[in-house]
């Protein structure tokens, strides 16, 4: 028997979902509940933000090359579109990509082994995005530079402690984009954090990898972990070449929190220094970025995934553009 | 019978034929033959008189040949047999085509017209997408400036993501459509008690404690620690190290520090101050010893070092808050303190 079940928090307002019936195997939109929601925007709802600011998540893989940089920039930009202020922090010591993803690799003189040595203050490490003001980076340290493992874990715990008392307010959200591996780097990183997102690709390998990671989060204390499939290749999935996002998540046990399809404006963007979510008109995997970061700050998870791509059914009156379908809150699907 | 005449008239195709005939005399002329009506007639060969008169007084006008009768009768076969066939058109289409002769100019019109805005649409479009480089638009669009600030430009339009003209979700909740695809739906199927049992899986599987000591290969356990907690880093790990250059409790400060110089600028700053005063001082003192009057002493006495001592102490007596006074009890009086007085003036 099929059951569908909503991962819930007790901070969480949510506005419409939609409920699995057996029967039909579709999805109807159950009865509106009766929490308003107020629109901040004059014509676009803001997500309403849960739990308890600021919000340290670190987002983490096991595996090298799923997409952790690229996950971190893409929902730290959607949630400063959001209005939130975010503060990303690249705690990878040797290995620096997140400037490079941003495209703010020349404007980064200062980083938290700087902080540390007294040779500058915290704020001046701080990178802010001249194309989202609420958007900043700190770097943990530059390629050549090493740093103390005995205080890496409470170097960073610092930080995050002094964000949160600094002048301007705390930030809203603190993402650690957590380097690949799971030894020092890996503890620095999750050290301060207090929820997780895996990122994940449909491969074996990165499966196993996750299932890892995820134990040792669970040791170290963190519970709230969700799960990003990266890289999907629906056409694979239908050819059965390529896991569907529903073994992965019978395999790894987590509450899904956005899967992105697989595209090429992501190596583009990645070049650019422009990261995917900033495309006008956007695509479809920013789109998915977008909405995993409005599940991100509802505590909210799918409960729906795409899985094939299917023709385009073209009506009579298609021939004058638009479809007769009609537009309705899509949050808990997978795109 | 009227109507069917005015139709001819109307439909009689305009078809000038134009043929290059050469007369007896060798001298290329146009004729040109219309066959219209005999009254349309008379009117183009008056018009083609007219042109032909720019010819020269000298030249004629070519006479009609026998050939030229012979096609002229052809011509007339060829054009009834065209009246024929436009009789057989239904009168209708024949009616509305010379009804609305009219409209159909309009209608070409519109078309044009609207051909025209396309071309243009597509061209601004073109040039949307290929401005200038280093333009204003560019530096917005590359971030460079914002966009808010500008007066110019249209701010950012942020668009929800799920309630998006590009997201549509059939009624049937099966299907949506992303950017123009469509997929098909399947709902989650985990539940909560299999979360459970992935957990409790994990758990027993990765046994894991956070490292509290970091050591390096070759360093000895401490007694009173786990070992569990014991981390190793390979000696030729690159980006890590085991030693702190700096104390603890200093960094913690450091990151805490909100206003103000940071540490080591501050440290730095103030070594270079000490640094600079120790060196104003050392001056100071060179410059009450190194006196010009002193000077050309010293400079005498290095001429007339091996002639006698008595001059340089005379001079030195002289001037009491020399320098090298104190020196010259330690010393020898005369080969060290001249000695020293021509390195300081070499120097």
């Amino acid at each position: 028997m099929v059951s569908l079940s909503f991962i819930h928090s007790s901070n969480t307002l949510k506005h419409s979902l939609y409920s699995f019936t057996p029967n039909n195997k579709t999805l109807k939109p159950p009865k509106p509940k009766t929490t308003k929601i107020q629109s901040l925007l004059p014509y676009n709802r803001k997500p309403q933000l849960s739990g308890e600011t600021p919000r340290v998540v670190v987002i983490t893989s096991g595996k090298g090359g799923v997409g952790k940089t690229t996950t971190t920039a893409n929902v730290g930009l959607s949630l400063a579109r959001f209005g939130f202020s975010v503060v990303a922090i690249d705690a990878d010591v040797g290995l620096r990509n997140l400037d490079l993803l941003l495209g703010l690799e020349n404007r980064v003189n200062y980083t938290v082994v700087e902080v540390l040595n007294g040779d500058c203050r915290l704020d001046q490490a701080l990178v802010r995005d001249r194309r989202w003001s609420k958007f900043e980076l700190l770097c943990i340290s530059k390629p050549r530079s090493k740093l103390s493992l005995g205080f890496g874990g409470k170097s960073l715990v610092w930080v995050v402690d002094a964000l949160k008392s600094r002048q301007e307010g705390p930030p809203d959200f603190v993402l650690i984009d957590c380097p690949a591996g799971i030894d020092a780097g890996f503890i620095t990183a999750i050290t301060p954090a207090n929820e997780a997102v895996l990122v994940t690709t449909p491969d074996i390998t990165s499966l196993r990898d996750a299932d890892r990671v995820t134990g040792l989060l669970e040791s170290d204390g963190i519970r709230d972990i969700k799960m990003m499939v990266n890289r999907v290749r629906t056409d694979m999935i239908k050819g059965e070449d390529m896991m569907s996002v529903l073994d992965v998540q019978e395999m790894l046990g987590l509450a899904l929190l956005g899967v992105i399809p697989e595209d090429s404006e992501v190596i583009r963007s990645t070049n650019r220094g422009h990261p995917l979510v900033l495309n006008q008109p956007p695509t479809l995997a920013g789109l998915a970025f977008e909405q995993a970061a409005w599940r991100l700050v509802e505590e909210d998870s799918m409960s729906a995934v795409l899985l094939e791509e299917q023709p385009k059914k073209r009506g009579f009156f298609s021939f004058f553009g638009g479809n007769l379908i009609t537009k309705r809150h899509a949050k808990v699907y997978g795109y | 019978m009227a109507s069917v005449w005015a139709i001819q008239y109307h439909f009689v195709p305009l078809q000038p034929s134009i043929r290059i005939r050469v007369t007896k005399h060798g001298i290329p002329s146009s004729v040109v033959q219309f066959t219209y009506g005999n009254r349309l007639n008379t009117k183009r060969k008056f018009l083609c008189r007219a042109i032909n008169a720019s010819m020269g007084p000298s030249e004629e006008l070519p006479q009609p040949t026998v050939d030229q009768a012979v096609k002229t009768d052809n011509d007339d076969a060829v054009t009834k047999k065209f009246h024929r066939i436009i009789n057989s058109l239904p009168p209708s289409v024949a009616f509305l085509t010379k009804r609305h002769a009219g409209i159909n100019f309009a209608i070409g019109f519109c078309i044009a017209i609207a051909c025209f805005v396309v071309a243009v649409r597509v061209y601004v479009w073109r040039k949307a997408m290929y401005s200038h480089p280093g333009s204003v638009a560019d530096l917005v669009r590359r971030g460079q400036l914002r966009s808010d600030r500008r007066g110019i430009s249209r701010p950012l339009n942020y668009e929800d993501p799920f309630n998006n003209p590009l997201v549509k979700v059939d009624k049937g909740n099966s299907t949506v459509e992303i950017c123009g695809k469509v997929y098909r739906l399947a709902p989650v199927t985990l539940t909560k008690e299999e979360q459970a049992i992935h957990q409790k899986r994990r758990s027993r599987a990765y046994q894991w404690k956070r490292p509290t000591i970091f050591l390096k290969d070759g360093d000895s356990i401490p007694p009173d620690v786990d070992p569990d907690a014991v981390r190793w880093i390979p000696a030729n790990h690159p980006f890590a190290t085991t030693a702190s250059d700096i104390d603890e409790n200093l960094a913690q400060n450091n990151v805490y520090q909100k206003h103000g110089v940071p540490f080591r600028i501050k440290a730095e700053h103030e070594a270079l101050q000490k640094k600079l005063e120790a060196l104003q001082n050392e001056q100071k003192l060179n410059k009450l010893v190194i006196d010009s009057s002193n000077a050309k002493d010293f400079e005498r006495s290095f001429k007339l070092n091996s002639k006698s001592w008595e001059t340089v102490e005379q001079s030195n007596f002289d001037n009491q808050e020399a320098n090298s006074k104190p020196r010259k009890p330690d010393h020898a009086p005369n080969s060290f303190g001249s000695s020293s007085s021509s390195e300081k003036e070499r120097a």
